[in-house]
């Protein structure tokens, strides 16, 4: 194997993209194509007493109008079968589809909802997080033990999958600590906020239907087609064009098979595409709000000795994929510290908010946030500097972490001298300014994943893969690793995908998984076809098939660089004969089991194969007299295993500290009191823009890490937006003198702070 | 529907004497609509062509601007930037540099949203809107002029077709700052511009603030005493604070509005006596002053 030496990175949909002739989904028109609308409870609570789509359907123009009565009756979801395609009987959140409609053109459609006739009789809306876990509040779900649920999970009335982490004995370690320290901190929902809106095109073709969507999972929308319509795989065809951006929002199942529903109904083809405001309200994948309570005991010296946490998060009004967020949150909330005595409590508490669900490292940025404000003010009960403090009591190779999982080589101290030294930590600054530092975690994900390689007759390659590019260049990435094994060029190679009947599968553009695993198909595929290529090369150059060298686009007799073939040749010579095909899987890297903590709800996120860590350094400026915080500059330190694609790396980097800063101080979904979003509009809901993204200084500690993706990689995606928020909160905490108990760290709950706990001057 | 393309002011009077809509740069006609705050009207005018529209006429007495004339020209007009520095200050800030482009003064203007950022330097300048019709001309003041939230006085046949500022007395300069939560496709949380005049003694001898996105209009702040320009900006900024009628909404509170207006008036007068004695302050104030700056 050879390596492409030249840090370089040719998107392969970079120029598609950018000169707008590549195709999304809300480009495709099919002959016929009919508008998809859908009428939504609007309320957030309550039963439906009548419904009625008489009118609706005879309207001229509307093709059809689906509720669940017109689908099969079929509870689904990942952890906790909560949920129908259409609601039944009983509205849970504002953006519950109540009926869908498929018509000529968007006033007919839009018409034709108005001539829906549903009637309610409202429930009490369950809006607080904690209230919800009262033993006397209302239900969200009557019936949620009579529901199918993974075995795992703890439920209880309002708390959908409970989940505690405990190690030695945390009350005698409480006991025994020379200071504790209290905190609580709230964090609001937020969301994955892609800008290209959702869109589902779907058409059937006898008794087989293709669905083109805009999902980061296609093999997972394609099971929840299969499982709400009742069809086997073989009979759905998911295509995803062009994506604009995800962010973990798309992944999961959302609405092809309401779209397919509709057009095996109307027997045209469909389109569904998303307004800005149904892209607030109606997914199941937003991030979720939480509420912390946290007790560390410490030893004069700085040793962490105890450790005690409860939380809560809002689930929303159905489960979706965030099963295991509550120990997830659990593990991020006890921190990748070395914590003797440990106990982690975390509940997952339905409302009737919209659901939550995996976006870009689900629970960390915000657990991260609270534990790092937390950590902190501990490091100020005790006089310590709190950069001191973590490096004390981080989990570092061969320590042991809070649930018990010893660590091979990691670099997080390293990350944390390494960002803090890039930041000038230390140095004075104007008493409007301060560096905040932390620190963060997240794993890596082990999965099943298959490529196909195939090189054609003229000596150009394709790559068929099941991975799903959602903007984060992973896939394009494949094409380097592939041309390194094989001794060619990444323009030589063709990417295919994605389409679940084309290609072998992979779980898509989720858990930072893609090059972790995909990587590894697509090498495993290519070693196939390198070994054609040698035998072919042995046979013509008269050299064993062990002494062929693939480089430069030939094949070589080690040693004897004379003795050599191009591969386009070779090609040809396959092309009459057997062809160049490939197709590679790999053997998932295995986690060690953990002992040594106690686990209820055991979902399997206590011991983390390949961990990434990273340790952010923000300069922040506070305007005092407004609460207003400008990021000046943020240093970030990433131990993400081996960089393979380093301008790609150093984009994912700068897109979730971007993302980062806009949880810490703009970004916040607000509720009014029956459980509605007030701010489901990008005016309103403020991400952050161009003109806002501070200098941002890139380092990657690489350590050869032990059980990983290719070449030692660890995933990348999620890590870089886990710290910014926390880091950016202990820096305004400095400047205010008090730490703001609330994310996002608007500018009024900043002034509010410094005005009402008092600031010191 | 219609959609017609005038070439002169004359026949873009024409179609609004016949129940037209001028559309200039679309950004807050086509935006309204898109959002279904008002449906696009039937018939249209498109005013973006008319050259006469585009003129920036600068004489002893003052200067012409053009209705269409967009916020990226007056942001880097070299005369507006410097002796009506508060008006460049406003249209560097609208939306986003796209925006700035197409988005005209006689559009933000007419489109009368308390918000509108160049709203209250137009009131501290004393500028007047030139509003024409096939019945004749009539110049109105600001305070006139806006009526209500995206309400004015204007007929719906007359056509918004300058704005007319006189040119400012010796040692006099304006400013404009708002309170923003990102420097880019923001509105302003609160905004405050004023113009001053610094007498011989380096004292304030004349000092008008007005106040953005606190009331149901731009409303010009009355009743602020003379003197240094510490004392005035502070007086200023008490009676912004006062004067204020600000709402509660999902952007800040009342009580958050009526602090931070204040503070914007204070910066304002601060940064208007600044350029009035000649100091450079770069164009936004918002940056110069570090609001909303990264570096």
């Amino acid at each position: 194997m050879s390596t492409t030496t030249v840090p370089r990175f040719v998107r392969a949909d970079g120029p598609d993209k950018v000169t707008g002739s590549g195709r999304y989904t809300a480009d495709l028109t099919l002959t016929g194509t009919l508008v998809a609308k859908f009428k939504y409870a609007e309320v957030s609570h309550a039963r439906i007493v009548r419904l009625d789509v008489s009118a609706a359907r005879a309207i001229p123009g509307v093709f059809a109008v689906l509720t669940q009565d017109d689908v099969p009756d079929v509870r689904f979801g990942p952890f906790v079968q909560d949920r129908t395609l259409f609601a039944r009987d009983v509205v849970r959140f504002e953006g519950e589809i109540v009926a869908a409609v498929a018509a000529i053109d968007v006033p007919t459609a839009q018409r034709a909802l108005n001539a829906i006739v549903v009637e309610y009789a409202p429930l009490p809306v369950v809006n607080d997080i904690e209230e919800a876990l009262a033993s006397d509040s209302p239900l969200v779900h009557e019936g949620w033990s009579q529901y199918g649920a993974a075995d795992v999970l703890v439920r209880e009335r309002n708390d959908a999958s409970f989940a505690s982490i405990a190690k030695g004995d945390v009350e005698r370690g409480l006991a025994e600590a020379d200071t504790v320290v209290h905190s609580r901190y709230v964090a609001d929902g937020c969301h994955a906020a892609p800008i290209e809106p959702r869109a589902v095109v779907a058409q059937w073709e006898g008794n087989k239907v293709t669905i083109w969507t805009t999902t980061q999972v296609p093999f997972d929308a394609r099971a929840g087609v299969c499982e709400t319509l009742e069809m086997p795989a073989s009979r759905v065809r998911i295509i995803v064009p062009h994506l604009g951006g995800g962010f973990g929002g798309k992944c999961g199942f959302h609405y092809e098979a309401h779209v397919a529903a509709l057009a095996k109904a109307t027997k045209r083809p469909v389109r569904l595409v998303f307004s800005r405001r149904e892209e607030f309200i109606a997914p199941d994948r937003r991030r979720e709000g939480i509420v912390f309570d946290f007790e560390t005991g410490v030893k004069a010296d700085g040793t962490i000795v105890a450790r005690k946490v409860w939380l809560a998060i809002d689930n929303g009004a159905y489960t979706a994929d965030a099963g295991f967020f509550s120990q997830l949150a659990a593990m991020h909330a006890l921190g990748p510290y070395q914590v003797p005595n440990a106990l982690a409590e975390a509940h997952l508490v339905y409302t009737n908010h919209q659901p939550s669900g995996s976006v870009r490292a689900p629970t960390a940025p915000q657990t991260c946030w609270a534990l790092e404000s937390h950590t902190d003010e501990v490091a100020k009960a005790i006089g310590m500097d709190p950069v001191a403090f973590r490096i004390k009591n981080a989990v570092a190779t061969g320590k042991e972490g809070p649930s018990g999982q010893v660590y091979d080589e990691i670099g997080l101290v390293d990350c944390i001298e390494a960002a803090t030294a890039r930041a000038g930590y230390g140095d004075d600054l104007p008493d409007d300014e301060a560096i905040g530092v932390a620190i963060g975690w997240w794993p890596s994900f082990s999965a099943a994943s298959g490529a196909y390689v195939k090189i054609d007759g003229d000596g150009s390659g394709q790559i068929i893969t099941g991975a799903q590019e959602c903007g984060t260049g992973a896939v394009m990435t494949l094409r380097q690793l592939v041309a390194d094994e094989l001794g060619m060029q990444p323009e030589d190679f063709e990417l295919v995908y994605q389409d679940t009947s084309a290609a072998p599968y992979d779980m898509g553009a989720t858990g930072s998984q893609t090059l972790f695993n995909n990587g590894r198909a697509a090498i495993a595929a290519a070693g196939q076809i390198a070994e054609q290529l040698k035998q072919l090369a042995a046979d013509m150059l008269e050299a064993s098939p062990a002494d062929i060298v693939l480089a430069d686009g030939a094949a070589s007799v080690a040693g004897t660089p004379s003795r050599s073939v191009p591969i386009a040749e070779l090609a040809g010579i396959a092309a009459g004969g057997e062809l160049l095909i490939g197709h590679g899987s790999g053997v998932p890297p295995t986690v060690q089991e953990v002992s040594g903590a106690m686990c209820i709800g055991d979902v399997g996120m206590t011991a983390w194969v390949a961990p990434q860590f990273s340790c952010h350094a923000v300069r922040v400026k506070l305007d005092k007299d407004t609460g207003v915080a400008r990021v000046l500059h943020v240093s970030t330190a990433h131990d993400s295993g081996t960089i393979i694609n380093r301008i790609g790396a150093t984009g994912q980097v700068e897109g979730g500290v971007m993302m980062g800063i806009g949880q810490a101080l703009t970004e916040g979904t607000r509720y009014n009191d029956e459980g509605q979003q007030r701010n489901a509009a990008l005016l309103e809901y403020k991400l952050q823009t161009c003109a806002d993204a501070p200098p941002i200084d890139i380092h990657f500690v690489e350590i050869n890490t032990p059980n990983a993706g290719p070449r030692g990689a660890k995933g990348l995606a999620e890590a870089p937006n886990v710290a910014t928020a926390a880091a950016i909160a202990n820096a305004i905490a400095k400047i205010a003198g008090t730490p703001i108990r609330q994310l996002p760290m608007t500018a009024e709950r900043v002034w509010e702070t410094m005005n009402t706990e008092g600031s010191p001057a | 529907m219609s959609f017609t393309i005038a070439t002169t002011i004359d026949e873009a009077l024409q179609a609004l004497a016949t129940g037209a809509r001028p559309v200039a740069g679309g950004s807050d006609l086509v935006v309204g609509a898109r959002h279904g705050k008002a449906p696009l009207p039937e018939h249209l005018v498109a005013i973006d062509r008319i050259s006469e529209l585009q003129c920036i006429d600068v004489t002893d007495l003052g200067v012409c601007i053009g209705a269409g004339v967009n916020h990226h020209i007056i942001e880097h007009h070299p005369l507006l930037s410097n002796a009506f520095a508060g008006l460049s200050d406003g249209s560097a800030l609208v939306g986003s540099p796209s925006t700035r482009n197409v988005g005209t003064l006689g559009g933000n203007v007419m489109n009368s949203s308390p918000a509108m950022d160049t709203g209250s330097p137009l009131m501290v300048l004393g500028a007047e809107a030139e509003l024409r019709s096939l019945r004749g001309s009539r110049r109105v003041g600001m305070a006139d002029l806006w009526t209500g939230p995206g309400r004015h006085s204007a007929e719906a046949d007359e056509l918004c077709v300058a704005i007319h500022i006189a040119m400012p007395a010796s040692r006099s300069n304006s400013a404009y700052l708002r309170l923003e939560y990102r420097r880019s496709m923001e509105i302003a949380v609160v905004g405050a511009a004023a113009a001053v005049t610094i007498a011989d003694d380096g004292s304030v001898s004349a000092v008008r603030v007005a106040l953005t996105a606190v009331a149901p209009t731009i409303i010009e702040v009355t009743g602020i005493g003379l003197g240094s320009v510490a004392e005035v900006a502070a007086a200023a900024a008490a009676a912004a604070s006062e004067q204020a009628r600000p709402i509660s909404d999902v952007r800040a509170s009342d009580k958050y509005r009526r602090h931070t207006v204040g503070v914007m008036a204070r910066r304002a007068v601060e940064a208007a006596a600044r350029r009035a004695l000649g100091e450079p302050v770069s164009v936004p104030v918002n940056r110069a002053a570090g609001i909303g700056a990264a570096s």
